[in-house]
């Protein structure tokens, strides 16, 4: 294979680095010395002590300043270690990065061979490899491009807004993508944030009100990303914005809602109550306009209904719109997807589904909520005010096939069930049955105090998966289980835990994320950077970071965007990888396997052409589609057949 | 002026190649009437003889298909070789050693044990072997020496063209004689069939997803194949992507896959390549299942390898061969 192109004309310079005793130590430098000037290929051999140390790589380059080399190999440590250091010495004094080749004698060899005979014969098989590569090196080039410093944000959440704000702030553009009709998430279907009870709507509508009026916010709902290519600094996305049959000239008058004759549970809602096939989630919603949900309206069932389109006083309906693409290119990607609730059906013993008037804290919360199906006025399904209620803690969590963890935000959850019935019916019982309590703060834990005095009855069960929820034969509520008699109540509420968005999986593959194995996306360091992901530029917040509650959400999503700012400067250039893939189009067969195997979404099909080609903006030069391609057409830079070939054949003899 | 002449001849091979030939039809008589054959031991009554008495280089073309695999063929080809201006390794066998090169893969005693003795439809009750030299009557006798390992034809001879195929469709010979006869060769050591692969002019290449994974391997005969589709978006392991192409794909509209007998492209190894391509489309989920499904590759070598052995980095000779 090995056909070579050993020109004799060409200077090859070999340092070899002692790197104090740490090679020296292990290693017969007189030895390799030999065995190099009888091997040939080598015109000068230069010995250092300590190579990296300022004064050595000084001589370094005043060695290659005057001898002016065509080839360096540096015998010494990793290159992961000082590739890059002595690339750019040698830049500097006219020879091409491509031209410097590492033998790896010191962590391969040195600090692994114990006998010092053996050593020197693996350091002098490294050497040889090296030699024998570098008489196929090419050069290699240096390629930059200015940082993007736009950004899409996936969610929109309080975790997702308050990005936005933050970024939209410091003039950059955000492209906010929201899987809802409207933004807002969980935060705004509650009526007051614990501990401090402030009211979430006013708390959001400001907010909102910002990211509508943002000319640097652009809101995509209900949207999805449905491609995610590039790296830190240099993003491509695709947005799909669906349909909504509603145009933005609508004000949201509500005119339709009076006669749209379909009427649907809404899940917005959470079942509780019921919408139109035209509708808004709440008053105020971002985007303003209203959408119409295809799969309820009869326009779209039998074509037998138009009656929005007479009523619209702004001709905004438009059954005919189609979902709508958009690629964007940004620098960075916050994802703040939210969470998901467990199914709390699949535990029959809870009643859920099963037992009326047995809620989750979500479904209470909708209750509670002015905006929710009764207006704030938390009722049982027969309309009645409860004058009774149980709360169940770490339902669904830490039982049978339950989530293995604490979510550490539904305890004080779930001592909003006695605060806010009480104001409504101040005569109102209140049972917490519990097994371990968790308060993040202090103000948590006052809460949890002033909940006890107002009236609350907490009581700890050692085993809360023996609890049984059925009807009693008043009619009642009936809550069994360990360390407590039974109780009566007119209402029961589940206090469950926090699971990843649905979704989440299906989004970690789109960026190339791996799960962790609760099924959150790893983030980058537990300390340092919590809102990283395991993939530079992709960022995490909220509960798709982990289970956390509102303000935690937040301080989260405002450091990502911090990190971001500082990092994504205007005007900043950002290296991009030089031994990218290239695709010989002559050789190209257009079988296109190698986009099937490229990790990075970097190669797109010429379908004129008929052949593949290597976006080079996005390329990492990782060699997967050159080790697929079968005929040859997709070659690594530096990493040739050639130069592994002849690597290969050094090493061997 | 006096005709063209052009010897074919024939060693480790099945006769397909001779056959293909003659597939030629109508145009066969175009070519018998542009040329003189001089050797055509397959189709005609010719004796070596004749062609050790011709001066060297009198012979326009020889077509030399089949492997090399015993000391009577190296005589031949290299007989032929004196004799001829142009040297074409015709077909796969003599081009990448072909089906017969699989041999390598197995040492000889192996082989003569399943040829001589131990396969079914043979009865040899004293074991009789064939070997150079023997005695039989009191007459001794000697026949030719089977090789340790089969050879391409490039290996004992100089070649100045190959046309690979199993075997090379009269399509591709009438376009390979046509551009002898006007001079119109390529630079020489050229193989006479494109450098991209069968899918850059497979009418399936349209129909392959913009991602292939294959989450379960099968073959040919456990499916109904579907006509339209790409055999890899299928799970079925077709060569295509690996191999020349040139054939017109006759085996794809017969739905069947390509076995890959055009062989490899210049500089590459076709079964190290396609190895290497379909390890990035399997979708296994764990190393348990990924070994499965490898597994389910029967017989790998002569899936990737079945017509270029001897062509290929796993070596066309064998350990302690001799024979050079």
């Amino acid at each position: 294979m090995e056909n070579s192109t050993d020109n004799k004309s060409e200077k090859t310079i070999l340092f070899l680095c002692k790197c104090g005793t740490n090679i020296a130590g292990s290693i017969d430098f007189d030895r390799i010395k030999k065995w190099v000037k009888s091997y040939g290929g080598i015109d000068i051999i230069a010995t250092g002590n300590l190579l990296c140390s300022p004064k050595e790589k000084e001589k370094f380059s005043q060695i290659l300043r005057t001898k002016k080399p065509d080839q360096v190999i540096i015998a010494a440590c990793t290159p992961k270690l000082h590739e890059k250091t002595f690339q750019e010495l040698a830049e500097k004094e006219g020879v091409n990065p491509g031209r410097i080749r590492f033998a790896n004698i010191r962590e391969q060899c040195a600090w692994v061979v114990k006998d010092r005979e053996k050593a020197t014969e693996k350091a002098i098989h490294l050497i040889r490899a090296a030699i024998r590569r570098s008489r196929f090196s090419e050069d290699l080039f240096r390629k930059t491009m200015k940082v993007n410093t736009d950004i899409l944000i996936i969610g929109g959440g309080i975790a997702g807004i308050q990005a936005a704000r933050a970024l939209a702030r410091s003039g950059r553009k955000v492209y906010l993508v929201e899987r809802e009709i409207s933004i807002g998430g969980f935060l705004i279907k509650c009526e007051e944030v614990a501990p401090n009870m402030e009211c979430a709507p006013c708390m959001l509508s400001p907010l909102l009100a910002e990211i509508r009026d943002s000319a640097s916010i652009e809101v995509f709902a209900p949207a999805m990303v449905e491609e995610v290519v590039g790296f830190f600094g240099n993003f491509k996305a695709r947005i799909r914005q669906r349909a909504r049959y509603v145009e933005n000239t609508c004000m949201a008058c509500e005119e339709c809602f009076e006669v749209c004759p379909v009427s649907v549970t809404s899940k917005y809602h959470h079942n509780l109550g019921n919408r139109k096939a035209v509708y808004t989630l709440f008053a105020g919603s971002v985007p303003g306009a209203a959408a119409i949900d295809r799969n309820a309206c009869l326009h779209f069932k039998d074509g037998s209904c138009d009656a929005c389109v007479a009523a619209c006083p702004y001709q905004s309906i438009n059954f005919e719109q189609e979902d709508s693409v958009k690629e964007v290119e940004v620098g960075a990607v916050i994802v703040a997807t939210g969470f998901s609730s467990p199914d709390l059906s699949a535990y029959p013993e809870l009643g859920y589904g099963a037992v009326e008037n047995v809620l989750s804290t979500g479904d209470f919360e909708r209750l509670a909520s002015t905006n929710g199906p009764t207006e704030g006025e938390i009722k049982l399904k027969s309309g009645e005010t409860p004058g009774s209620a149980v709360v169940i803690h770490c339902a669904g969590s830490l039982m049978q096939e339950g989530l293995p963890y604490c979510s550490t935000t539904c305890c004080t959850a779930a001592l909003k069930v006695g605060e806010l019935l009480r104001k409504q019916n101040s005569e109102a019982r209140v049972v917490n049955i519990h097994g371990d309590l968790v308060f993040n703060k202090p103000g948590e834990q006052k809460f949890f105090e002033k909940q006890k005095e107002e009236g609350t009855i907490f009581i700890r069960s050692q085993d809360l998966k023996a609890i049984k929820i059925t009807t009693a034969d008043s009619g009642k509520i009936l809550v069994e289980g360990k360390d407590f008699d039974r109780i009566e109540s007119d209402m029961v509420v589940l206090a469950s835990g926090m699971k990843p968005a649905k979704g989440t999986g299906a989004l970690s593959e789109l960026l190339n994320l791996s799960l962790d194995d609760l099924g959150y996306i790893v983030y980058d360091h537990e300390v340092l950077q919590q809102t990283r992901s395991s993939l530079d530029g992709i960022y995490l917040a909220g509960c798709a970071l982990m289970t956390c509650n509102a303000s935690t959400a937040v301080t989260q999503s405002v450091s990502a965007s911090g990190d971001i700012m500082s990092r994504l400067v205007p005007g900043n250039e950002i290296e991009l990888e030089m031994m990218t893939a290239v695709i010989d189009p002559e050789l190209c067969s257009g079988c296109k396997l190698c986009i099937s195997v490229c990790p990075f979404k970097a190669i797109v099909y010429n379908k004129e052409k008929k052949v593949s080609e290597v976006m080079e903006a996005i390329c990492r030069g990782c060699g997967t589609c050159s080790a697929a391609c079968p005929n040859g057409a997709s070659t690594a830079r530096n990493f040739t057949n050639h130069q592994i070939l002849a690597e290969i054949g050094g090493l061997l003899k | 002026m006096s005709k063209p002449k052009v010897a074919v001849s024939w060693n480790s091979s099945c006769g397909g190649c001779d056959e293909s030939i003659v597939d030629l039809e109508e145009k066969i008589l175009d070519v018998a009437e542009a040329v003189e054959f001089v050797l055509w031991p397959c189709a005609m009554d010719f004796k070596y003889e004749q062609i050790e008495a011709l001066p060297d280089e009198d012979i326009t073309v020889s077509l030399i298909n089949g492997a090399i695999q015993n000391t009577d063929q190296e005589h031949v080809v290299k007989l032929l070789r004196r004799k001829s201006k142009i040297v074409i390794a015709f077909g796969s066998c003599a081009c990448y050693g072909g089906v017969p090169s699989l041999l390598n893969l197995k040492n000889l005693d192996d082989s003569f044990r399943v040829s001589y003795t131990n396969s079914p439809t043979v009865i040899n009750e004293q074991g009789t072997v064939p070997s150079a030299d023997s005695e039989d009557d009191g007459h001794a006798l000697s026949l030719p020496s089977v090789y340790k390992s089969v050879r391409k034809l490039d290996d004992v001879i100089d070649v100045d063209y190959f046309l690979p195929g199993c075997p090379p469709t009269a399509s591709m010979i009438a376009s390979a004689l046509t551009a002898l006869l006007e001079g119109k060769l390529p630079e020489r050591k050229s193989v006479l069939a494109s450098n991209k692969s069968l899918c850059s002019s497979c009418s399936r290449n349209d129909s392959k997803p913009e991602t292939v994974s294959i989450k379960n391997l099968v073959r040919i005969h456990e499916v109904k194949a579907d006509p339209g589709l790409c055999f890899l978006a299928q799970g079925i392991i077709c060569m295509g992507p690996a191999t020349r192409d040139g054939c017109d794909y006759p085996c794809i509209k017969g739905n069947m896959p390509c076995t890959g007998c055009l062989g490899p492209f210049d500089r590459t190894d076709q079964g190290a390549k396609m190895t290497g391509t379909l390890g990035g489309l399997l979708e296994a989920g764990d190393e348990e299942a990924a070994k499965k499904m490898a597994d389910g590759i029967v017989d790998p070598a002569g899936t990737f390898y079945r017509y270029s052995v001897a062509a290929s980095l796993l070596g066309g000779k064998r350990e302690g061969e001799e024979n050079e």
